[in-house]
């Protein structure tokens, strides 16, 4: 068999984008740095020991560091510019939760001690609900007791799910919790969502859960209503809603009154079938959103909902796909998303 | 069979059809995993590695490297090889030479990361080698570099490696010439070293050799890994920088 010789193709030129070594153009005058405040200062993202600024002017906040014997300022992550003032940080593309004070998390316990409780938030390191900081059932604020450590875990145990609130930050990173609303408490019937790395308000990636006014709020639904709680630290809880026992004469003193002992039950209520399906909407949805890239907070996920619904109404009536729905939960809420867009 | 390598001094050619200061082909993707802290998958030439980061995380009790008690936090490197990774399938799961890539990664990535940020916490990095053809270490650094850098770890600057090896001398006098980033066939003939630099400036954070090599070519094979490494460096963020313009 004769050898053929073939003539060489042209090799394909490398894929790779040219790196831009140019450092982000600093505005040195003070009238510049208030507009650009806590907004982002440039497209461009600066990457981990790329020098900011040389400046001896500017201060250095998160996401950056200054080598020994020098003024030099140099980022640690992989993210975007942010000024405040003076004070020069880098927000990461993406990063575990960081707690604040005031932040509303959902949480699991870990591990039930004396007399705290450990709960995962998804931080670097377990929080702690102290038992001085729930409510306890029975009556008017009273003091907690012996008997109240001996029964630690009929309040929480382990694996329960809880929304709580910050209350404070230690030295070291560590939250403590407190449950002490009527807000707060053990999450029941309902499916619980965590988003990995979108949680932390982190605002330079559009997507995930962001502080907003109203992080817990209820969605109108054909089959009943559905409590959404989106937790900062990303982790998402949807649920039937149940409403408050009657409001009656509501006073300081009564306040208490309300915590009964359901409020530390961990028994489901009935949910019926048409509930459990838009709770399972919902939280496929938020998957989908954040899959996405897209914000999640009360208004988008109304939006999303209500589309989706009508988009399902449609296709029934037609009795066919209509819309190029793709796979998963992404190209439900993408295909969502592109008919708000349209109508 | 010993493989014939010294075809290299008549063409300047290697076996692969490289000349001796080209890097193969290096692709690398970073967040591949949603579920994860921090995710990368990395290809060297033929090499082939998915890296996982979870965490920081709260240290598990009664973990080695005192992780619970210490103010900083501990980086735990977990490495583990594909059983159709290489030529022949593997039957043993951990030995000698998964321990000293785990421990040389532990020990190379932990004084870059400013991991006094995150007391009383672990950090996992969990790499799979699903093919190999040389260059692991190597490799192995690269993409752990990514997939710290997508969980949004602090650290000081890149790390980046590249192999060098020192080609078969054509006298007795002077050293051969040195070859950047070798294959599997290149490694089991030549001598080699492993070179990881941080940042720019080409500071040296890595080097391993685990072969015999003359010593008047030790210098050209650091030159040109140094260079190596640059390259990679540029290469590397370029992936990271065009990763964040999808948020930009």
């Amino acid at each position: 068999m004769p050898i053929t010789i073939l003539s060489p193709s042209a090799a394909i030129p490398p894929q790779h984008a040219p790196p831009d070594d140019e450092d982000i153009p600093m505005a040195d005058d003070d009238d510049s740095a208030f507009l650009s405040t806590a907004q982002p200062s440039s497209k461009n993202i600066v990457t981990p020991g790329e020098t900011i600024t040389s400046d001896p002017q500017w201060m250095r906040g998160h996401g950056t560091y200054i080598p020994p014997n020098t003024s030099t300022i140099i980022s640690t992550v992989a993210g975007t510019l942010h000024k405040t003032n003076k004070l020069l940080s880098v927000q990461p593309l993406r990063a575990r939760y960081q707690p604040e004070i005031g932040d509303l998390v959902i949480g699991r316990i870990v591990s039930v001690q004396t007399k705290k409780w450990s709960v995962d938030i998804a931080a670097p390191t377990l929080a702690s609900l102290p038992l001085s900081s729930i409510n306890l059932p029975g009556g008017i604020l009273r003091r907690r007791t012996a008997v109240d450590e001996l029964n630690i875990r009929t309040f929480f145990s382990e694996g329960d799910l809880l929304v709580a609130e910050v209350q404070q930050l230690h030295n070291d990173g560590n939250a403590a919790l407190h449950t002490r609303s009527l807000k707060y408490g053990k999450l029941r019937n309902g499916v619980f969502t965590a988003l990995a790395g979108a949680g932390g308000g982190i605002m330079s990636r559009r997507g995930g859960v962001v502080r907003s006014k109203r992080q817990t709020f209820t969605l109108q639904t054909a089959a009943g209503e559905i409590g959404v709680v989106l937790g900062v630290n990303g982790y998402i809880f949807v649920s039937k809603h149940v409403a408050p026992a009657e409001a009656r004469d509501v006073s300081i003193t009564r306040l208490e009154e309300g915590v009964s002992e359901t409020l530390y039950s961990s028994q489901n209520d009935e949910v019926e079938p048409g509930l459990r399906r838009e709770i399972a909407r919902v939280s496929t949805l938020v998957r989908g959103l954040v899959a996405c890239g897209a914000k999640v907070d009360e208004d988008m996920i109304v939006r999303v909902y209500e589309a989706a619904v009508e988009m399902e109404e449609e296709e029934r009536v037609m009795g066919e796909k209509v819309f190029g729905v793709g796979e998963g939960a992404k190209g439900v809420v993408r295909s969502v998303l592109d008919r708000l867009a349209v109508g | 069979m010993p493989l014939d390598t010294s075809t290299y001094s008549l063409a300047l050619l290697r076996l692969d059809g490289r000349r001796w200061n080209e890097l193969r082909r290096l692709h690398a993707q970073i967040s591949v995993q949603a579920a994860a802290s921090g995710s990368s998958y990395l290809e060297m030439g033929n090499t082939k590695i998915l890296c996982t980061v979870s965490g920081p995380s709260e240290a598990r009790r009664g973990a080695g490297g005192g992780g619970a008690g210490s103010s900083e936090g501990n980086l735990e490197v977990d490495v583990s090889f594909a059983g159709f990774s290489g030529v022949e399938r593997r039957k043993r799961r951990q030995d000698k030479r998964t321990t000293d890539l785990s421990h040389t990664l532990t020990s190379s990535l932990t004084p870059l990361l400013h991991l006094h940020l995150y007391p009383h916490s672990t950090i996992t990095l969990t790499l799979s080698i699903l093919s190999q053809d040389g260059s692991l270490l190597a490799a192995c650094i690269n993409s752990a570099t990514l997939a710290l850098i997508d969980a949004g770890v602090p650290m000081t600057d890149y790390l980046t490696a590249v192999t060098c090896a020192s080609s078969p001398s054509t006298s007795d006098e002077e050293a051969g010439d040195p070859l950047l980033d070798v294959n599997s066939a290149e490694e089991q003939e030549l001598p080699f070293l492993t070179l990881g630099t941080v940042g720019r400036e080409g500071r040296v954070g890595v080097c391993v050799m685990e072969s015999r090599v003359r010593g008047e070519g030790v210098e050209g094979m650091v030159a040109v890994g140094i260079e190596g490494c640059a390259r990679v460096r540029e290469i590397v963020d370029g992936v990271v920088r065009g990763y964040g313009k999808r948020f930009a």
